[in-house]
């Protein structure tokens, strides 16, 4: 139980930390969101009074730069905690709706291609590790390194050139056509797959190749512990020692893998959103960036470094239900 | 010389009166690289129902290839030849090596298992004992309530507390308890053949000899014949009816164990005698043997002891020595058995007629003595 809340702290800690740095950074970088509203107020609404505009800045930024530093941390701190995360310039809306709307659209490809990597990647290298040494092995081991070597934003440009364009076979850009209304229509939710086949593609097609290779090491390995041996002499069905003893025992160490990329799957690929116009997670803090749009960034980066956090915590309390060795105790973790 | 081989043979099929496995002639071979590797030379050996028959030699001798044979389970790609048949109380003679796989699955675990070295690399270790335990009853279509109720009074047997063990993972239990447990597990189908392949490496003395006394207690109740293989000579003296020993991937002696510890005649069983550690007699008497047991590429012709036999003659490197018949139970591999009898004296039989006269020989009274005299 001990160890629970120690977890825990560090967890939080670690999000403390990183809200804390990405303060300390972006507070550093020249420009204060305070002028870009006034300037954007004021080519609005040039007749404003500067007692209303200083409301309004008031209102949008949670910290304003005029406030001696450890003020303006304070403020910021305790809006964050409120779910507040500012103005974004850019958009012109509060932050943290605009991230939520976004949101979505990355989750979908990511966890899409997540799931394709992972399946195609442990069926693979448990297969190849059954047939070690043969000729469907050394194929496809070629394969998983030929492909996995190939960057995604490659892959994604050749997806784009063929089926998007020459064969026209799938929308080279674009979460959902314009038409459709978002909704939960099986049109709709038909138009957003759709759309997010070519992402997907370009993540599964350079990504499978490590898994596979990795889960074919592990399969192999355990394919000769002597506990295998055992089984088979005590005439545990084919099937049985495959999924329980070998495909089990060779996932258990990429677990936490699969869990660290799942986190990182919130903040999606730029490179990718920015090639598909993909309006996801990566595509905002792209655009936050590029229009210096400092609430929006600090956003995006706290989103990002949350759902890492939450994973990793996740998979550091699973492990020891995963693997029994590994107790989820105070003094015996290795991993 | 063949007319001679051949009444051996004979002779070695009498050797025991009923048996429950009949070994022929078995070879496994690997190919490698850099030649043929033979790790069983044409070995042939019975084991007698209801016996203990215990198998001796050195690391690398064979012995763990000899017990695989006996279930058709060499590991690839070691092929394995010659003949194994099993015999069951009633009903024909069984030929191991030809059974179809579903026939092997049958026999193997429930007439004849094995409990291997290293019991903590023999479970799976994300999977409680239980599971162990009731996959291998499912797998085998038994009764799981009765397998079950079978498991915790084998455990208890074991002197185990059946529900806490059942409920454990592997890595939960200490060393001795594991293997206790794979023993447990290994007779969990009613076999008539347990074949143990070192099961007390790796325990210290006193598991060892507890796991020696358990397993003579699970052989009268469950009404066992077994085969226990080992490097600990003295270890399996104290349990064994019958005692083999393998030298260089072949057997070279074998007899009843007061024949193999009176009477040893080849000249490397006296050696493995003499080598032995032994508290009563001094260091100075303990022989280690001479020169590396050969590498199963390059056996030596002949004899394949004769490089590190100090009888050695030149009968010995041209021709390798039949199984010759010393009594109806003791077979020796020599040629010179008679003379290595004489000329090799065996330090625990010096011993015994030294002991009462020269009490200072034993430390053990000696300190006695001075503690005696403070």
């Amino acid at each position: 139980m001990n160890w629970w809340v120690k977890r825990t702290g560090q967890a939080l800690f670690t999000i403390w930390a990183v809200v804390t740095i990405t303060f300390v950074l972006i507070r550093g970088l020249p420009g204060d969101p305070g002028d870009r509203i006034r300037e954007q107020a004021q080519r609005h609404n040039p007749d404003m009074s500067q007692a209303a505009l200083e409301r309004l800045i008031e209102a949008r930024i949670p910290a304003s730069y005029d406030d001696p530093v450890h003020v303006a941390y304070w403020e910021y701190l305790t809006s964050v905690m409120r779910g507040d995360l500012g103005y974004s310039t850019f958009r012109r809306a509060e932050v943290a709706p605009e991230i939520a709307s976004v949101l979505p659209w990355t989750v979908l490809i990511m966890s899409l291609s997540t799931a394709l990597m992972f399946a195609i990647g442990l069926g693979l290298g448990a297969l190849m590790a059954y047939k070690e040494g043969s000729r469907f092995d050394t194929a496809m081991t070629g394969a998983s390194i030929f492909f996995n070597s190939i960057p995604y934003y490659v892959a994604a440009v050749l997806l784009i050139a063929f089926l998007g364009y020459r064969l026209s076979v799938f929308p080279a850009r674009g979460t959902h056509s314009d038409a459709t209304d978002p909704g939960l229509s099986a049109h709709f939710i038909f138009d957003a797959l759709y759309h997010a086949t070519l992402p997907t593609l370009s993540f599964v097609i350079t990504g499978f190749g490590i898994i596979a290779l990795t889960m074919r090491g592990n399969s192999i390995q355990t394919l000769g512990e002597e506990y295998i041996r055992v089984a088979k002499l005590r005439g545990i069905p084919d099937r049985r020692i495959a999924l329980r003893y070998v495909g089990r025992n060779a996932i258990l160490p990429m677990w936490t893998t699969l869990l660290i990329s799942i986190g990182f799957m919130f903040g999606g690929a730029i490179i990718l959103e920015e090639i598909f116009q993909y309006r996801g997670m990566g595509w905002l803090m792209f655009r936050s960036i590029e229009h210096n749009d400092i609430y929006l960034m600090m956003g995006t980066f706290l989103i990002v470094t949350i759902a890492v956090v939450i994973a990793l915590w996740i998979a550091d309390a699973t492990y020891g239900w995963l693997d029994p060795r590994i107790k989820s105790g105070d003094d015996s973790e290795s991993y | 010389m063949s007319t001679h081989e051949t009444t051996v043979t004979d002779g070695r099929s009498h050797s025991v009166s009923d048996p429950i496995l009949e070994i022929r002639n078995a070879e496994v071979v690997f190919e490698m690289d850099r030649g043929v590797s033979r790790v069983l030379d044409n070995v042939s050996l019975d084991i007698q129902r209801g016996e203990i028959l215990g198998i001796v030699g050195e690391s690398g001798s064979g012995k763990s290839m000899l017990a695989s044979s006996t279930l058709d389970a060499v590991v690839e790609p070691g092929v394995l030849s010659g003949s194994v048949t099993y015999y069951p109380e009633e009903g024909d003679p069984v030929d191991v090596l030809e059974l179809s796989d579903s026939e092997l699955r049958q026999l193997r675990w429930e007439e004849i298992a094995m409990v291997f070295q290293g019991a903590m690399s023999s479970f799976n270790p994300t999977m409680k004992i239980r599971d162990h335990f009731e996959e291998t009853l499912e797998a085998h279509n038994y009764s799981l309530s009765e397998g079950m109720s079978r498991a915790h009074e084998l455990l208890s047997d074991l002197y185990l507390d059946s529900e806490r063990v059942l409920d454990s993972y592997p890595h939960e239990l200490s060393g001795g308890m594991q293997q206790r447990t794979l023993i447990a597990l290994s007779v969990i189908l009613e076999p008539n053949v347990l074949v143990m392949d070192e099961p007390t490496a790796a325990l210290d003395l006193l598991m060892q000899r507890s796991i020696i006394s358990l397993l003579e207690e699970l052989k009268e109740k469950y009404d066992l014949t077994m085969m226990f293989i080992t490097h600990d000579l003295p270890l399996v003296a104290e349990l064994a009816d019958r005692l083999a020993v393998m030298y260089a991937f072949e057997l070279i002696e074998q007899g009843t164990t007061e024949e193999m510890l009176q009477n040893a005649g080849h000249p490397y069983t006296r050696a493995l005698l003499n080598s032995t550690p032994n508290l009563d007699a001094p260091l100075e008497e303990m022989r280690p043997i001479p020169g590396s047991a050969p590498d199963p590429v390059a056996v030596p012709d002949g004899c394949s002891y004769h490089p590190r036999c100090p009888l050695a003659t030149d009968q010995c490197v041209a021709t390798d020595p039949p199984s010759e018949p010393v009594t109806e139970s003791h077979l020796i591999d020599c040629h010179h058995w008679e003379e290595s009898i004489e000329s090799i004296p065996l330090n625990h039989q010096k011993e015994a007629t030294t002991r009462t006269t020269d009490e200072e020989r034993n430390p053990m009274d000696h300190q006695n003595q001075m503690e005696g005299e403070r």
